[in-house]
């Protein structure tokens, strides 16, 4: 079950693509169990930390980032090869993050907007979530991720268990630390009961409605929830956001979006 | 049950006078006692229960107003301290707290701790009618059983209890409609009645006269006394006219196929709010936390919520796979099966779960809409407090693996506590590793020493169990469950269906059919599997059929050219009965699709459905009614079943989503 | 295969009246039915019919076990079906111009009723009381197929 020893340390790369690097700041910021985690895993490839580069086959491969440029899509595969099991971490590499909202936009336009030269600038029409493209072993969800379920993950890899991550609506967390309704009692926007949980209800502990950035749990209900903001007099434009803003890509917050952008025209 | 010692009559309906400003003595006399007080106050926008240091953290001259999706706060015209209805906290967040660590196992000593619950003293200030009998209803749940909870046991009986009338109430209230109020009637230490200028007091138990004594009060004079019973009666009046709740758990049963199931599970977002809203919901589920160095692991105990859509999830698939099927569970459970199972209703009315629905759905409008009345029927009442028995964990070392097919092994256990040998067959185990939440396991066969669990590998904790090497230890709570009451078939054609892994809980069975034979007109067994690979127990199918004692009859569904044996579905063995089918008695097991199918063959040639027994599959997390996962219908699979008789189930059995 | 003459119709319809099939039907239909088909044996592992051949003669297993099997491509030969004493096989030369819908090998020694396709459809279209009590009878036989095939297809077993 668990390896034993340090010679048979599993061996873990964290890899990059389009992203702010700041999921695996989440893993440095383990503070206290930073010398622990190395002291049981061989961390071979981590780019935010280390210059040391060390080739593959790898035990584990975390993946931050979405599929954004067109030397993305080798890349991808060819760590897929090398690793035994690759999980993706954070909104961008599971959702296609914050850069997939130009999923819904004018590609070309974007890039003249931002960049001085555009012409210098090679990135696909479209940013895609890791899975679109290889298989993934598992999924750290968030924006940033969450350092408990990071642990948690590292800690079944050690025990040899399935990591136990759960997919229930941030409502969840918030009723069960006691956090009065944001929506019910404060008349807040709040994308809680579509979201998955993880984050321990992290934004409405700050009395701010949820943004969503663990995406959508499985089973949403977001339709009925897009109709429910509709209903409570918030613009279109506003639903619009709140189900765009970190993982508008995935399923079933997609079809809200593309339905409130047909409608919104 | 938790109940007060009594007081007598006289003592009870004595009643005192407290001025508004002398509210604070009452705090610190509790305090005084040694009590933590938990009460009202307000935080984030809203009236919540938590720790009180003085009467000035109580919401006096705050009122709520309230109706479905919506909360508000607004100050009121006078200066009353409970002047408000109910709030988004309920008191079980302190009889049944939403985390709590259960358990911790360690590796190196194979030690299962399940600590004893430590609770200091304390008082519930601002208990209403509603939460009493909420809390009634928690006793029945977690105390009235055959297993009981011994963590809730020590909350509430370390829970002093200030019940306050009330004086308003809520467009979402429905306490009429529930008989549960507006009036407190007893569950109460003390009992405050709010009027202008102070409260009428009243002493429910000797320890809350005693506090009582240290007020400083003066009798109430008759328009006091009068006042405090206009104002709770104002409240009955505010509400209008009470629901027609009469025979509900009845209509309700007749409509399962209601189609307005699946139109307010499409508004229904599923965020299970009203379940962690309820005063009265009691589902749970465990997560395992392990220490990185792999040494000890930790089980919490979290509230779950049937509306997850993992909720009813087993290897083999999902029971309440539709939105639709969980509303209706949820719905159903709190207002009708509640009633086959605890001897009530699931609610009393608070409304908590509609103002807390964030998409406004009203469980007042849907059962209006589900289930009209109809002519009212009687239920009983009848609940008697069984004896604790908690589930603890023993430990049980494996003696031998043994690998059945590609994917299920049979573990023998020895080293077990007496209990386990006692089990009957159809009888099942919690079994868990340190680190691996405990899973339900049949018992497939009883030895001199040992038990035999056979175990398919589909999760995480079949998977490490499968994995184990003779020496190694287990945790094992049990033996839980119904079994399969052999004597049924005593003088009659005794039938053993099986399909699949379904033989092993019925390999127990099997056996003591063979070791009795002479007690029954013909004993069978018709045992189909997908492939001849599938088989189980493939060495004891050939023992029992030399043994002249059971007539074994085997099919699978696909087979090679090597095969010479049948092939066909299990059903179709029920062609070869000859006998007077009316003296059958039927045991049957295998995947539910198959179960369904063969239950349907063997009625079709006539065998009694009250002769034929079942097995049902569920998933579950404690093994011992508590925490709600296995419920099907009006029962709990793990206390009820898993063993049923097939009429017992009714039109339950292959229901879809139930 | 071999095959034996019966004269002793007498003793292939108490045979009839022993099988699932043949019980059920009129005396006239049991007494035609044995005037009809011959007794043959066959030995464990004979082949009785080819998937595909034309479907020639009708059977009705007596004793042993017959196995119905389907050719699968890269998976070779598959049972699908095993036919138990009592019932039918090749059942599809009640039809003209069918072709067997699978292999028939006898997985034990076996002995069967075998009844000539042309002799069958010729005798049930001439006598209408045949055609009566036997085709019911037939139709339930394959209903009772139906029921089964629809039930491995729903995979009871799948997990």
């Amino acid at each position: 079950m668990a390896t034993s020893g340090r010679t048979a340390r599993p061996r873990v790369a964290v890899a990059k693509f389009a992203s702010c690097d700041g999921c695996q700041l989440t893993i440095l910021d383990l503070e206290d169990q930073l010398l622990e985690i190395v002291s049981r895993f061989d961390i071979v490839e981590f780019p935010e930390a280390t210059s040391r580069r060390s080739p593959g086959p790898y035990d584990i491969v975390f993946v931050e980032g979405s599929i954004s440029a067109p030397e993305h899509i080798d890349q991808i595969k060819e760590l897929r090869k090398q690793a035994r099991v690759l999980v993706t971490i954070g909104a961008c590499a599971t959702a296609g993050g914050i850069q997939a909202l130009r999923n819904w936009a004018d590609h070309d336009a974007y890039r003249a907007a931002i960049y001085a030269h555009p012409e210098w600038i090679e990135s696909l029409a479209t940013a895609t979530p890791v899975s679109e493209h290889v298989k993934v072993d598992a999924e750290l969800r968030g924006c940033p991720i969450d350092p408990g379920q990071l642990l948690e993950l590292l800690t079944a890899v050690l025990v040899g268990r399935r990591p136990q991550i759960r997919d229930e609506a941030v409502c969840r967390e918030c009723k069960r630390k006691g956090i009065v309704c944001l929506v019910v009692a404060g008349g807040q926007a709040c994308m809680g009961p579509v979201t998955t949980s993880g984050c321990n209800a992290l934004c409405p502990t700050y009395d701010r409605g949820c943004f969503g950035c663990f995406g959508p749990r499985a089973g949403a209900n977001a339709k009925s929830w897009s109709a429910e903001l509709l209903k409570s007099g918030r613009p279109p434009e506003e639903v619009w956001g709140l189900f765009a803003g970190f993982t508008g890509y995935a399923e079933p917050f997609r079809s809200v979006i593309t339905e409130l952008g047909k409608s919104k025209g | 049950m938790i109940t007060s010692p009594a007081l007598s009559q006289a003592a009870a309906a004595r009643q005192w006078f407290l001025a508004r400003e002398d509210l604070g003595a009452l705090v610190e006399a509790i305090r005084g006692t040694g009590r933590r007080v938990i009460g009202p106050t307000v935080r984030e926008g809203a009236i919540v229960y938590d720790e009180i240091q003085t009467a000035a953290d109580l919401p006096a001259g705050w009122r709520d107003v309230q109706s479905a999706g919506s909360y508000r706060l607004e100050r009121a015209s006078d200066e009353r301290a409970f002047g408000y209805t109910v709030g988004p906290t309920s008191w079980k967040r302190f009889t049944f707290p939403p985390n709590l660590p259960i358990a911790k196992a360690h590796k190196a000593t194979f030690g299962f701790e399940q600590p004893a619950p430590s609770v200091p003293p304390v008082a519930f200030l601002g208990v209403r009618a509603c939460e009493i009998a909420a809390l009634a209803i928690q006793d029945r749940v977690f105390l009235g059983g055959q297993f009981t909870d011994d963590d809730f046991r020590a909350r509430r009986s370390a829970a002093f209890i200030v019940a306050v009338q009330c004086t308003t109430s809520s467009s979402t209230c429905f306490c009429t409609s529930m008989a549960t109020g507006p009036e407190v009637r007893g569950g109460y230490d003390i009992l405050l009645t709010e009027i202008d200028g102070g409260f009428v007091v009243q002493a429910g138990s000797p320890g809350g006269a005693a506090i009582v004594a240290k007020l400083p009060t003066r009798r109430p004079s008759h328009a006091e006394a009068g006042a405090a019973v206009d104002n709770v009666e104002s409240v009955r009046t505010q509400m209008g006219e009470p629901l027609p709740m009469a025979g509900i758990g009845d209509r309700l049963k007749l409509q399962l196929d209601n189609l307005r199931w699946a139109q307010v599970a499409e508004r229904c977002v599923e965020c299970g709010n009203c379940t962690m809203s309820c005063p009265t919901c009691f589902c749970t589920s465990v997560i395992e936390q392990s220490d990185m160095d792999g040494k000890s692991s930790t089980t919490e105990r979290q509230w779950d919520s049937c509306f997850d859509v993992a909720f009813a999830k087993v290897a083999g698939g999902d029971f309440r796979a539709r939105p639709r099927d969980r509303y209706r569970q949820w719905l159903t459970h709190k207002f009708s099966t509640w009633w086959d199972q605890f001897g009530s209703s699931g609610c009393v009315g608070c409304g908590r779960c509609i103002t807390w629905c964030p998409v406004r759905i009203d469980v007042r409008e849907e059962l209006a809409a589900i289930a009209p009345p109809i002519a009212p029927v009687e239920h009983p009442m009848a609940v008697e407090p069984v004896a604790a028995s908690p589930g603890t964990y023993s430990i049980a070392r494996l003696a031998s693996v043994r690998p059945e097919t590609e994917d299920t092994t049979t573990l023998s256990l020895t080293d077990l506590d007496p209990a386990f040998l006692e089990g009957r067959p159809g009888q099942f185990v919690m079994i868990a590793l340190p680190a691996f939440p405990a899973v339900p396991i049949s018992i497939s066969r009883f030895r001199a020493n040992a038990i035999d669990l056979t175990i398919r590998a589909v999760g995480q904790t079949s998977t490490a169990l499968v994995n184990l090497h003779p020496g190694a230890k287990v945790g094992l709570r049990g033996p839980l469950g119904t079994f399969w009451p052999i004597q049924e078939a005593y003088g009659r054609h005794a039938v053993v269906v099986a399909g699949g892994v379904g033989l092993s809980p019925l390999h127990g069975l099997v056996d003591a059919l063979v070791a009795n034979h002479d007690r029954f007109e013909s004993v069978s067994l018709f045992y189909g599997s997908r492939t001849p690979e599938d088989q189980l127990f493939r060495d004891d199918l050939a023992a029992w059929t030399a043994s002249k004692a059971i007539d074994v009859v085997v099919t699978v569904d696909r087979a090679g050219p090597e095969w010479k044996g049948r092939v066909g579905v299990v059903t179709n063995l029920f062609d070869m009965i000859s006998w007077d089918c009316t003296k059958v008695t039927a045991f049957v097991v295998g995947p539910e699709r198959m179960m369904q199918a063969s239950v349907q063959g063997l009625i079709s040639k006539g065998v009694p459905t009250d002769r034929i027994h079942v097995s049902m599959e569920r998933h579950m997390e404690c093994g011992i009614g508590l925490c709600g996962h296995c419920q099907m219908a009006g029962r709990f699979v793990c206390e009820d079943g898993p063993v049923f008789r097939l009429n017992d189930l009714g039109d339950m059995f292959n229901r879809e989503g139930i | 295969m071999h095959a034996r003459a019966m004269d002793d119709y007498a003793a292939v319809i108490a045979m009839l009246n022993h099988t699932w099939f043949g019980a059920e039907l009129s005396p006239e239909t049991q007494e035609r039915l044995a005037r009809l088909g011959e007794i043959q044996d066959f030995e464990a592992d004979e082949v009785i019919l080819h998937e595909g051949d034309a479907a020639k003669e009708m059977g009705i297993l007596i004793s042993g076990r017959l196995a119905l099997r389907t050719l699968v491509p890269e998976r070779g030969p598959v049972t699908i079906l095993s036919v138990e004493p009592g019932d039918i096989f090749g059942w599809s030369a009640v039809l003209a111009d069918t072709q067997a819908q699978s292999t028939v090998v006898a997985t034990e020694s076996s002995q069967a009723l075998v009844i000539e396709g042309i002799q069958l459809r010729a005798a049930l279209k001439e006598d209408h009381a045949l055609a009566a009590s036997l085709y019911p009878r037939v139709l339930k036989a394959v209903a009772r197929r139906l029921r089964a095939t629809r039930l491995q297809l729903l995979d009871l077993f799948a997990r």
